[in-house]
């Protein structure tokens, strides 16, 4: 019986340069990979009708269903009710928005359009970036859908404009803390209907349990104690300040030290998952 | 190729084929945590938020008798009917599109049971939604004052608009083309309720929507609860005028779209 030859060990091959060696990017580079995804993400917004359903009518329908069905049961009547709620509307919408980040992303992982982007030599943050600068398009979208049509029932900015765009720039910095929550969710859940399920959980409360819709004295006990921490009443009362009046300073600075603190929280988290999962 | 010749079959079997199928979306249902635990979460949720966050704001404008929680248990009753009907909707809708269907029909079955076996597995659904809506209601405080007699009278009331909802729904489950079509078709369904005397008296709306919310069939149903459970109606009408309203509405609901879904199933599952 002959035995086979076992090869001397001679010295090891160059590494074939692939993606994995190629040249750390320059900013610029990573920059632009990002943008161009973000712009692939707002693209898919006109493609997906559920996700312009949420963007358009939601709002819509809340404005209504709020204002003609419940307004004059809570307010006695429709237009200081309409005064009163649309600010909240304003926070329920974007709030509820940045739920379509998870979904897009768990929707782009599981279909494997995450593991193309991988073999292009891009960034690999890029397509989380990308998908959150995206849709901050989308929140934008929701602001304008649902003070246009306020406008359109009767609403009106009894402050300045300046104060009505620092107020939608908050609505977007919150938001813009609040997709980190949802892409973390994005990345862990298996499937986009477990995105919308634990998105719910979390936000339904949050959303909720604050001064969006009713005042807070209208409330039992025990849950005014929550709505009075709740980021999200900060949020409207910001927002009521900034639109219809009254005093915005700590309200504002609240808003943004809670965004601040859900995103220096969610963002690293949700940045470790998509390592992992990608 | 010709189909197999199968002889008429006889009551018990059909029933016995209807349970199997009963038994099949049961175990559908259950299989499916996510929408199994919506379905039971979404009640008590709707409960808790109606009655917590908006009823110290409701209750001046509705003007309840014991508090804004007598009011609403009989909306959120229908509300989570509406929600009920969109998973049957589905439920036909993924069988009817999934190739399901034929395969049955190769087997010695009776072809209406699959169709059976949906409704009767979507009565049993909101059936626990609805039981499950009242025992939260009564640890919320809801306090009915109603003689077994109403209960009786409240339940068959619950099982008629149930059965005319899910037959509604699988006739949009049957038109429709995907289970994501099926739906968005039921969303109709789920909205109506809101623009009822289901959660404010339709004297509180908007001009434009009171005689919509006082005049479409979910009112009468609605305030016939509210009258056996509660000895009143919201709207002041007698218990037995809206009564009569419910039944008119829902057994001609439920005649007609019984008869055209079964007309629809045959239509779709007819040999080419």
């Amino acid at each position: 019986m002959t035995t086979a030859a076992v090869p001397t060990p001679g010295p090891r091959p160059a590494p074939v340069p692939g993606p994995a060696l190629a040249r750390r990017p320059s900013p610029a580079t990573a920059l632009a990979n990002s943008f161009t995804l973000a712009w692939r993400s707002v693209l898919k917004i006109k493609t997906n009708p559920e996700d312009l359903f949420g963007l358009w009518f939601q709002p819509i329908m809340y404005l209504v269903l709020f204002t003609y069905v419940f307004g004059g049961a809570i307010a006695g009547g429709t237009h200081q009710y309409l005064q009163f709620s649309l600010p909240g509307v304003l926070v329920l919408s974007v709030v509820f928005a940045t739920l379509g980040t998870g979904m897009m992303l768990s929707q782009d992982i599981s279909t494997g359009v995450f593991d193309r982007f991988r073999a292009l030599p891009i960034v690999r943050w890029a397509p989380l970036a990308g998908a959150i600068l995206g849709d901050l398009v989308r929140y934008v979208i929701s602001i304008l859908v649902t003070l246009g049509f306020g406008y359109v029932l009767g609403f009106r900015v009894q402050t300045n404009v300046v104060a009505a765009v620092l107020g939608c720039l908050l609505l977007v910095a919150f938001a813009f803390a609040m997709c980190w929550l949802s892409a973390m969710l994005g990345v862990i859940a298996k499937t986009a209907q477990g995105v919308q399920w634990w998105g719910f959980l979390f936000m339904f409360p949050l959303v909720f349990g604050s001064n969006i819709l009713t005042s807070t004295s209208s409330m039992p006990g025990w849950l005014q104690a929550f709505v009075k921490v709740n980021p999200v009443t900060y949020l409207t009362e910001a927002e009521r300040a900034l639109l219809i009046g009254g005093p915005a300073a700590v309200a504002v600075e609240r808003s943004l030290l809670w965004a601040l603190g859900i995103f220096v929280v969610f963002a690293p988290l949700a940045v470790a998952a998509y390592r992992r999962r990608t | 190729m010709t189909a197999v010749y199968q002889p008429a079959k006889s009551p018990a079997y059909f029933l016995s084929d209807a349970l199997v199928m009963v038994g099949r979306s049961l175990r559908r249902s259950v299989r499916d945590p996510e929408a199994f635990i919506t379905a039971l979460a979404l009640p008590v949720t709707l409960m808790l938020l109606f009655v917590y966050v908006f009823g110290g704001a409701f209750e001046a404008g509705v003007g309840s008798h014991g508090g804004y929680v007598n009011y609403v248990v009989p909306g959120l009753i229908v509300l989570c009917a509406g929600f009920g009907a969109g998973t049957t909707a589905v439920a036909v809708a993924t069988d009817m599109s999934s190739g399901i269907v034929d395969r049955f029909r190769s087997m010695p079955i009776t072809a209406w049971s699959v169709l059976a076996g949906q409704i009767m597995a979507s009565l049993a659904r909101n059936l626990l939604a609805t039981a499950l809506v009242i025992a939260v209601g009564l640890g919320v405080g809801w306090r009915p004052v109603a003689s077994p007699l109403d209960w009786l009278g409240a339940i068959a009331m619950i099982v008629l608009f149930i059965s005319a909802m899910s037959w509604l729904a699988a006739c949009f489950g049957l038109v429709v083309g995907s289970p994501e079509a099926a739906n968005g078709a039921t969303f109709a369904l789920m909205f109506i309720p809101y623009l009822s005397s289901a959660f404010v008296p339709a004297g509180t709306m908007a001009a434009g929507l009171r005689p919509i919310a006082a005049n479409q069939p979910f009112t009468p149903v609605i305030e016939t609860m509210r009258g056996l459970w509660m000895g009143h109606t919201s709207t002041g009408a007698a218990l037995g005028h809206e009564a009569l309203l419910a039944v008119i509405y829902f057994g001609a609901i439920l005649v007609a779209a019984a008869s055209l879904a079964s007309w629809l199933f045959r239509h779709r599952t007819a040999s080419h």
